[in-house]
Parts: structure tokens; C-alpha cells; sequence
């Protein structure tokens, strides 16, 4: 634009120029938006969650101590041997598949999958109900990585074999 | 190619070289000095007190002795498969990995489990009447699935 | 007499007296420790179905890990001499030891709880769509961060549970093609899990994955600042090619340069 701004158009004080609009005539107004201040609305909800959370914490560090067992011994592998339970899918996928397979591919592929998954999944859609095939491919792999993670923290005994937890409880937090 | 663009593409590869050897440089600093590993030659105990049905515990080199077929063999404890220590279970006459259930015949071959090649092995060698293990030299194990090199299916009683 | 009113608090605070609605944006703006917030959010963002609080909570919990930790930091030497012992004395003759501990180890556990569902309620959303999609791949970074967090602290007690655990994870490299056998070696610092591992898990855990954790939560932090304003399923709002640029059509009354606070 030149230094003679602002000029008019039709009557109208131009402001500016989108590439592709008409200066004039028709254009879409913006739906006012429904907005509520930060402070006090959000912030406030904020400082109570972080304080329940803090709480609850608080009340469970109290209650139950965290675990020591003995003293590192490289010549004495406890039985059964548990990762920790977040890790716990991944040790059961290992105890199946060649840990080329079950150590490297699939956490590598969930992480990549993870990665791209928004530019994979270009529908628009937000809610659930339209797009149904992203909802049903999550939700079936968190199924399974749950599934897998409470096998291997609760139901894997001596040498990884199978156990209820209810006879024999090896989980360990 | 003007002048304008090669110093837009100098500068670039110029920080591209620069992150590579810091990136080289602080990989190879944090590389374990060599010998920082078990290592070396271990003494042990002389070769007829290593047994032909059953093995021995050598701690100081986190080895198990036994003999297949006359043969002394030093079977490395560690478990092939993610590290674990094998432990030898007399009940069954196998070892028996705790962590992912791999089990491994007396001759260190994977009988079932997850463990992709039997267990490692180190040179042994006889000096002064007692075996000398060489934990500086692992002999990798077979893969899983290649046929067993002696008959003692397992027996009852696993650990 | 109000602190803001005096002359000192005017200069603290510099804002106007609060009367309106504006005075009180003014006010949000012109503080250093609201700085991460937006001025205003969409009024569906207050309620506790939208987001569950999950990212809250996880930063929540995050800080206190930072101070539960720097507290056994005090109090803890890296070697493996001397690390399960620092660990009994802790629990046993240190002020608050064993609480701090057990706060520290519950605070870990709840964060990888915490950050996982925060992904699945953002998945559910929808919120990883356009414009949102670089903060949900910083999103997957910060989990992978927390889960390393976890595992070099899971070493440090230096006790059975500890010293196996994390023999196994590591074995797990050496399955990597290629440069599997090198990066477990450079992980380790020998052939297995000793001295060299504790300091290496020790540096890992108490400065260089935190930092790299903090700078990556602000870069979150600032693209949901910079979003939130943002409506998604509207047309021309947020989904639209120019969505979110200053003066693009669509762009919302207020979030060009004057307007918005921003």
C-alpha cells in the first residue's frame, strides 16, 4: 500500500488487503466467540486442582512407603525380575517376540505412529462420532497396552509364569 | 551459484559440521575405557573337579563350569536374551532365566523362552593344573532353534 | 490501605486499579508470573469434563518432584559404595526422609499416569488436529522425557529391584541395528550395569533430562497460550488455511496486534 493510506473504497476506509477476499461487499463475520477471562475463572480452578493433587500426594506419601529391597547384587538375579510397571507391556511383548521385535520395532513404531498421527489423521472432525476409524485404532491400542501392562505387573509369577494375583502377588511398585 | 547463496548454504552446513563433531566428539568421551569390562585371564579350579552331569559357580568369573563330552566349557552367566543372570536349577537340570523364562540345556543351547541364541561362552584353557577362563573372549552362542549337542531331556522339578 | 494502591505496589504490579474487565486484562498482562496464561479462554475450557485437569496435575506434580528431589539431593551420593546406605539413612535418620522419598516416588508414578492420560483425553478431543499439531508431537516427546525421567531415577537406590531393572532395559539396545552395541556401551559405561552407570544415570536424572524437560513443557506451554483462543469445528475458525494469522479471515475479533492482550 502506499504512503496515501488510508484511502476509501466504495465509501469504506480500507484497512487492509487479504489476498483472495474483496476489498468490499460480502464478508464473514466471525462468530463472536464465547471467552471468559484467565483471571479469575481458569485460574482459580487451576489453583485447586494443584492443590488437590498436592494433597493427594501428600496423603499417600504418608500412607504407604516407597520400596527398598536389598542391596545391588550382580550375582543374584531376583525371581521373578520386573521392570517397572510402565514398562511392565514391554517386558511381556518381550517375553514373546524377539526383542528385536518386541524391544526396538514396536515401541519404535508406537513413538513414530505417535509422532504423526496429526498428519495422518487430516479429518477435521473433532468429535468422536465422526471419525470413527482414528477412535477405534487408539482406543484398541491402549486396550491392549493396558491388557499387556497389567499381565506383566500383576499376573506373571517365578520365570515369568503365569499367576492370579489373588494366589501369589509379585507386582512391585 | 551467486554469492548471496552460497553464504545462506555456507553458514548452514558450516552449524551442521559443528553440531556432527560435538556430537561425535561427546559419543566417543563417553565410550567405557577399554579393560573397564570384566575382562582378563580368571583362575578357577583344577579340571577334574568340574562335573559331567551337573555345573559349578564360578564367581570371580561369573561363570559356569561343566564338562560336555570331555570337553571343559565356561558358559557365561548372563542371559543372552536381555541380561538377566541364569541360574543353574539342579531340580530340572537346565538353566533357567528369571526374567523372561528362557531355559538352556547343560551345553548352554536355548530349549525354550525368548532368548534368541544360546548362552555365551569363554575361552578356557588349562595352565599349572587349574582351567583358566578368558573372559576377555566371548564365543556367541548358537541361534535359538539349532539342534542340541546332548541328550538329557529336563527332569521334573523346575526352580 | 491496599498494597497496590501505595506507591510500591503500583510499581510491583503496574497495573490500573481493578474496575472492569479490562482493568483486570491490563493487570493479567502486565504480570510476569501470569505470562504463561492467556488473557481469556473459551468458557467450555473451564469445565472439568474438557480436559480433565490432567495437564494441570502433571505440572503439578512435576514441581513437586523438582522439590521433593533437590531435598534427597542433599542428602544422597551417586556411588555405588555409598548409595544404598544414603538410601537406609534417609528413611532412617533423616528429618522427613522417608515421607520426602515416598513423596517423590508416588509424584513419579501418578506423572507417568497423569501425562498418558492427558494424551488419551487430548486424542479424544480431537486437540491434536490443525492448527495443534506441532504441541501434540511436543506432547509425545514430554511422555517419552517422563518415562526416561522415571527409569534413570529407578536406578539410583542402587538396590535389587533397581540394579535388575535396569539391566534389562538396557539389554534392550543391543538390539538395535547397527549402533545398538555402542549406544548401550555409552549408556552403561562398561559391559554391565556398575559404578559408571550410577553417575551416568545420576547426571541423566538430576540435570540433563530435566533441563531438556523444562524447555520442551515451555514450548508447550506457549503454543496452548497462543491456541487457546482458538475454537476448533467452526468454519474459518482454527481449521481454516488461515486460521490463527494476524488478519486472516476468520481470525477472531482481538487476536490481531492491539487487541487480545496478546
Amino acid at each position: 500500500m502506499s504512503d496515501t493510506d488510508p484511502r476509501e473504497v466504495e465509501g469504506k476506509r480500507l484497512l487492509g488487503i487479504v489476498p483472495g477476499q474483496p476489498a468490499t461487499g460480502e464478508r464473514k463475520v466471525p462468530e463472536e466467540q464465547d471467552l471468559v477471562t484467565v483471571w479469575p475463572h481458569l485460574l482459580v480452578r487451576h489453583a485447586v486442582v494443584g492443590v488437590a493433587v498436592l494433597l493427594f500426594v501428600l496423603i499417600l506419601g504418608i500412607l504407604f512407603d516407597a520400596p527398598l529391597r536389598e542391596v545391588a547384587n550382580p550375582f543374584e538375579t531376583p525371581n521373578p525380575e520386573k521392570a517397572p510397571w510402565y514398562f511392565a507391556a514391554l517386558q511381556e511383548l518381550l517375553s514373546h517376540f524377539h526383542p528385536l521385535v518386541a524391544g526396538v520395532l514396536v515401541p519404535g513404531a508406537v513413538i513414530v505412529g505417535m509422532i504423526a498421527l496429526p498428519y495422518i489423521d487430516r479429518n477435521p472432525a473433532a468429535r468422536p462420532a465422526l471419525r470413527k476409524v482414528a477412535v477405534v485404532v487408539f482406543t484398541s491400542f491402549l486396550v491392549v497396552w493396558i491388557l499387556l501392562t497389567l499381565i506383566g505387573f500383576a499376573f506373571r509369577g517365578e520365570n515369568w509364569g503365569w499367576v492370579w494375583p489373588w494366589d501369589e502377588w509379585h507386582g512391585e511398585l | 551459484m551467486d554469492r548471496r547463496r552460497f553464504l545462506s548454504v555456507g553458514w548452514k552446513l558450516g552449524a551442521v559440521a559443528i553440531g556432527c563433531a560435538g556430537a561425535w566428539t561427546s559419543w566417543d568421551l563417553l565410550r567405557p575405557l577399554p579393560g573397564s569390562g570384566l575382562g582378563g585371564l580368571i583362575k578357577t579350579v583344577p579340571p577334574d573337579e568340574v562335573p559331567a552331569h551337573t555345573t559349578i559357580y564360578v564367581r570371580s568369573a561369573q561363570t559356569y563350569l561343566t564338562r560336555i563330552e570331555d570337553e571343559i566349557v565356561a558358559l557365561w552367566q548372563k542371559c543372552p536374551h536381555l541380561g538377566c543372570r541364569v541360574a543353574w536349577c539342579e531340580g530340572s537340570g537346565e538353566f533357567e532365566c528369571p526374567c523372561h523364562g528362557s531355559t538352556f540345556n547343560r551345553a548352554g543351547e536355548v530349549r525354550s523362552g525368548p532368548a534368541p541364541r544360546g548362552m555365551d561362552r569363554f575361552v578356557v584353557a588349562e595352565t599349572d593344573g587349574v582351567i583358566q577362563v578368558d573372559t576377555g573372549t566371548v564365543v556367541r552362542g548358537q541361534p535359538a532353534g539349532s539342534p542340541e549337542s546332548i541328550d538329557e531331556p529336563p527332569r521334573d522339578g523346575s526352580c | 490501605m491496599k498494597l497496590r494502591e501505595t506507591n510500591v505496589g503500583r510499581s510491583i504490579f503496574r497495573s490500573p486499579d481493578r474496575k472492569t474487565e479490562r482493568d483486570r486484562a491490563a493487570g493479567h498482562w502486565s504480570s510476569f508470573l501470569l505470562h504463561i496464561y492467556p488473557v481469556k479462554v473459551r468458557r467450555e475450557e473451564l469445565h472439568f469434563r474438557y480436559s480433565w485437569y490432567l495437564g494441570v496435575a502433571s505440572t503439578v506434580l512435576l514441581a513437586s518432584l523438582v522439590v521433593s528431589g533437590v531435598y534427597l539431593m542433599f542428602f544422597y551420593v551417586p556411588s555405588p559404595t555409598t548409595a544404598y546406605g544414603d538410601m537406609q539413612t534417609i528413611q532412617t535418620e533423616v528429618a522427613f526422609g522417608q515421607f520426602i522419598r515416598n513423596v517423590h516416588r508416588w509424584s513419579a508414578h501418578l506423572m507417568v499416569i497423569t501425562v498418558a492420560a492427558h494424551m488419551a483425553r487430548v486424542f479424544y478431543r480431537g486437540a491434536y488436529k490443525p492448527p495443534r499439531e506441532f504441541n501434540w508431537v511436543i506432547g509425545v516427546f514430554l511422555l517419552i522425557l517422563t518415562l526416561l525421567l522415571s527409569f534413570t531415577g529407578y536406578l539410583l537406590p542402587w538396590d535389587q529391584l533397581a540394579y535388575w531393572a535396569v539391566t534389562v532395559g538396557t539389554s534392550m539396545a543391543d538390539f538395535v541395528p547397527f549402533i545398538g552395541g555402542s549406544a548401550r556401551e555409552v549408556l552403561v559405561g562398561g559391559d554391565q550395569v556398575g559404578a559408571a552407570t550410577l553417575i551416568r544415570f545420576y547426571v541423566l536424572h538430576v540435570a540433563l533430562l530435566p533441563l531438556i524437560m523444562v524447555a520442551f513443557l515451555l514450548v508447550h506451554l506457549w503454543r496452548w497460550r497462543k491456541d487457546a483462543m482458538l475454537d476448533q469445528e467452526r468454519p474459518g475458525m482454527g481449521l481454516g488455511p488461515h486460521a490463527g494469522e494476524e488478519g486472516g479471515v476468520g481470525a477472531p475479533p482481538g487476536s490481531g496486534k492491539q487487541g487480545g492482550g496478546e
